[in-house]
């Protein structure tokens, strides 16, 4: 092995450790449960607790410029899910631009205002509380709770509150979001380390890796074989090349085999 | 009230409920200082005021005439210190947040001259950056008021705004800022030069309350107020963000009626006047 093969792998391991470092710091508490579930819980929790009709939270689509409504609750609940709305249109897009939370009321009874979409929904909202999620100085989303029961708009006390939902759950996207990346670079990552030898036949590794990217549910499992490659990497490159070739004889039986991942 | 109830109850607008607005005494000469001297017959003439926000849309009919310029700033990461500045001359309010914010200012102080300061968009980076060559403009450019609902968490930008703050006082200028509706600290609402402003859920213009356990000094309306819109629009809105313009308006016919008065001797009048302060009978 040259001395720029040995350098890049050493790169590799570096990074593969950091890698599971940080999937250790951030993502495990995800990964107990999906992201949309902990979020979802958030959500109902924030509706009880504000006394609202319903509840919901938008991320930021910056690539189509629209907001997404990534989990709701409420009368147009389901529905509302995946429902993509512009960035500049309402008050999530507001809240959007400018960073600030923010109460109304009487929205249904102000005609200049555009209600076209929640028209739309089946739902209009006659009091909407917003904030904003943000990660560092950046706004990845929106959360809201629509219309307060029992009071005609949320007050003060009830935006600060919000805001304090909203670190939480802007915490828990803003680790998802991380945990996708790290998932992706660990699986390209993963993808160089078994193409490095040329030699040698790795299109089943190949395939298991696809597989594990693709079904979501498996993340865990991926993490586990990437925690095994962090301690292999560690290794030298006598024992390196012993567990490739293990599971070079596993992809083997398995190219007999059914298919069957997970 | 549990302790845990007590940890999320939330700070800033609490010292503004009525059961906690401390009731306070003027002393010695300030006891001299009332509304109508302080603001009486004033209407904010001579006095330019900056609305560092999402713009401000010129032809509302809630600003009047009021717009007298502006400029755009934008996030540029080639740019040189990643912003551009142009000029706004018809300014325009990308989402209504800044027309809210003057709106409030001109029914206050109707012959103010106002400038559109547009650091707000729909672009999702850079914003602190844009916010501080906002500031920066306003400073340049001689404003005597400055209206910033707005504000950032970002640690970084602490020296950076706490130099723009430091400059904007050396040069005689008010700068009035919205806390950040989220009980955390964020910059420059928080120093000690700048005019910090936390709502209230009364709705007569000139009424605001001192909080004499800062770093929230004033009080000011900001629950279920009308405001303007943008497209010729108006809601009825809440927000700190509403709440430091009514406080920078009241500082705009300060300024105006004593164009002497420093910015910590605005302050002072302002505090004079606070509807918590008493009077010694005359």
């Amino acid at each position: 092995m040259d001395s720029d093969q040995i350098a890049r792998e050493e790169k590799l391991s570096e990074q593969l450790k950091r890698l599971i470092v940080s999937i250790g710091a951030g993502g495990q508490t995800v990964l107990l449960g999906s992201s949309d579930e902990l979020l979802n819980s958030i959500v109902v929790a924030a509706a009880r607790i504000f006394g609202a009709g319903a509840a919901s939270i938008l991320l930021v689509n910056e690539d189509e410029q629209v907001l997404e409504f990534k989990v709701a609750y409420g009368p147009a609940g389901k529905k509302l899910v995946g429902t993509k709305y512009p960035l500049d249109k309402g008050i999530a897009g507001y809240v959007v631009m400018t960073g600030q939370p923010i109460a109304t009321s009487q929205v249904s009874k102000d005609a200049r205002w555009d209600k076209e979409f929640a028209q739309s929904t089946g739902y209009v909202p006659e009091s909407i509380l917003a904030t904003p999620l943000l990660s560092g100085d950046r706004i990845i989303g929106v959360m809201e709770v629509l219309d307060k029961i029992n009071a005609a708009s949320f007050g003060i006390q009830d935006m600060e509150l919000l805001g304090m939902f909203a670190r939480q759950a802007a915490l828990a996207i803003d680790q998802a979001q991380q945990l996708s990346k790290i998932e992706g670079a660990l699986v390209l990552g993963l993808k160089r380390l078994a193409t490095a030898d040329p030699s040698k036949d790795s299109s089943e590794i190949l395939s298991v890796l696809e597989t594990a990217r693709n079904d979501q549910g498996e993340i865990s499992d991926l993490l586990e074989i990437a925690r095994l490659l962090g301690d292999i990497s560690a290794l030298g490159e006598a024992e390196r090349r012993a567990c490739l070739q293990i599971l070079e004889v596993f992809a083997s039986l398995k190219r007999s085999a059914p298919r069957r991942f997970g | 009230m549990s302790a845990e109830e007590e940890e999320l109850r939330p700070a800033w607008s609490q010292s503004f409920t009525p059961e906690a607005i401390q009731q306070l005494n003027a002393v010695g000469p300030f006891s001299d200082i009332t509304p109508a001297w302080a603001w009486g017959r004033s209407k904010g003439k001579g006095i330019r005021v900056a609305v560092v926000d999402s713009g401000v849309e010129h032809d509302h009919p809630a600003v009047g005439k009021s717009v007298k310029g502006g400029v755009i700033v934008e996030y540029d990461s080639r740019a040189k210190d990643s912003y551009r500045i142009r000029p706004d001359d018809e300014p325009m309010d990308v989402s209504g947040h800044g027309t809210a914010c003057a709106g409030i200012i001109h029914a206050l102080a109707p012959e103010a001259e106002i400038y559109s300061v547009r650091v707000l968009g729909r672009n999702m980076a850079g914003r602190a950056i844009q916010f501080a060559a906002g500031l920066d403009w306003a400073i340049e450019h001689d404003m005597h008021v400055v209206n910033l609902s707005l504000s950032t968490s970002l640690e970084e930008f602490f020296g950076i705004f706490h130099d723009l703050a430091d400059q904007a006082y050396f040069k005689n200028m008010n700068l009035v800022s919205a806390v950040n509706n989220i009980p955390e600290p964020s910059f420059p609402s928080l120093y000690s030069s700048v005019i910090s402003v936390a709502a209230h859920d009364g709705h007569d213009p000139f009424t605001y309350y001192y909080n004499p356990k800062p770093p929230v000094e004033f009080g000011a309306p900001g629950i279920d107020v009308e405001v303007a819109w943008n497209q010729k629009q108006y809601l009825v809105c809440t927000g700190n963000s509403f709440a430091a313009p009514h406080i920078a308006g009241i500082t705009t016919l300060i300024r105006s009626k004593h164009p002497d008065l420093t910015p910590f001797q605005v302050k002072t009048v302002l505090m004079a006047c606070a509807a918590n302060m008493r009077h010694r009978a005359n």
